[in-house]
């Protein structure tokens, strides 16, 4: 092992690798709200971009579902810092 | 003198009480792994500042409905109008059934929504205390909701409450599987509730501190440091514009939340 490299640390800084799926989760919730998913829905109106006038409901579920995939991710962000801190 | 950015969630007693063995205070101690070596000149507490928050909300509605309020409203009523106005949204909104039961749990889902916004926004104050950052305190808030909650649902349903458990169209074999599963995901809303809102204001003050810790040690090694420094400062401002809508909105999913929650006891899927 290296001199100076605990592996609580190690372990603290391979746990936050997790967040990268939280943050391709929450570009994926905006993504869709905006712009729609043409392999699922190709022809429905269920983004903003075919549907503008859906703008204030589908923005309150985009911060709905923005708000709980950050729960994920700051699950991550907090065994991170159990490991670095308790451990 | 290493101090870790955590020290920043500290909380000092201010007025102990001791009853037998029992060690309540006017603000709970909580003991943590300290490394600071100087004394803050600067005591935040909790108690104090959850005392702060209601006692500002109460001020600030009391002032703004004087005299039935200005017919055409001024900012701080156009605020608290504002709020007030919102928040009956998300219970029609999210409560399906009849106008009276929904209407029963208006003022409680008020009083949540504007505690912890307040709450929020007060730990943005520079050098202030967030109260929500601190795990005890949103675990607590949210257990006690979702005890609340579970009694509602005995309440309106009885034992018939507990068909919340398996939802329709479930094959019978995979029945005690799912019931098991649905049991786990049902205790795990109280602890995922809490901890949304703890980790959110926890992790936004403890990056603004080490931003900030960043931006003060390059200014002050000189050369061109001095200059250089203005880059995290500038991440730092950016990032407190940031934690403001956080702590919005963190307010709001926390309310939208036990909405949706009470929804399902109410009316079992």
């Amino acid at each position: 092992m290296l001199e100076g490299a605990k592996l609580v640390n190690i372990g603290a800084g391979a746990a936050t690798i997790a967040l990268a799926g939280a943050a391709v989760g929450i570009g994926n919730v905006f993504s869709i709200a905006l712009k729609g998913n043409t392999k699922i829905t190709p022809i429905q109106p269920h983004s903003v971009a075919r549907n503008p006038s859906l703008a204030k409901q589908l923005f309150g579920y985009a911060i709905l579902g923005f708000a709980l995939t950050e729960a994920i991710a700051l699950f991550a962000l907090m065994m991170a810092f159990l490991i670095l801190f308790v451990f | 003198m290493a101090c870790s950015p955590l020290e920043q969630f500290a909380i000092i007693p201010l007025i102990p009480i001791h009853i037998g063995n029992l060690y309540l205070s006017f603000t709970p101690k909580v003991y943590m792994e300290q490394k600071k070596t100087f004394f803050f000149p600067y005591q935040p507490n909790s108690s104090l500042f959850m005392l702060l928050t209601i006692s500002l909300v109460l001020l600030l509605v009391s002032f703004v409905t004087l005299n039935g309020g200005h017919p055409v409203p001024n900012a701080w009523q156009s605020f608290v109008e504002i709020i007030y106005d919102f928040v009956p949204n998300l219970v029609n909104e999210q409560i399906s059934g009849a106008s009276s039961m929904k209407q029963r749990f208006f003022p409680f889902i008020f009083v949540t929504f504007t505690f912890l916004l307040f709450c929020n926004l007060i730990g943005m104050i520079p050098y202030s205390f967030t109260v929500t950052s601190h795990f005890i305190i949103t675990l607590g808030l949210s257990l006690s909701l979702f005890i609340g909650i579970t009694i509602v649902g005995f309440q309106t349903h009885g034992l018939h409450f507990f068909s919340l458990l398996l939802p329709q169209g479930v094959p019978l074999p995979l029945a005690p599987f799912l019931v098991l599963l649905e049991l786990i995901s049902y205790r795990f809303r109280a602890l995922s509730l809490g901890i949304r809102l703890f980790a959110n204001m926890m992790a936004g003050h403890s990056l603004v501190k080490i931003l900030s810790g960043f931006a003060w040690t390059m200014l002050s090694m000189g050369g061109i440091m001095y200059l250089a420094h203005l880059a995290p400062f500038l991440i730092v401002f950016a990032l407190t514009g940031l934690e403001l809508g956080v702590a919005i909105l963190q307010a709001y999913v926390f309310t939208i939340l036990i909405c949706i929650y009470l929804n399902d006891a109410i009316n079992l899927h």
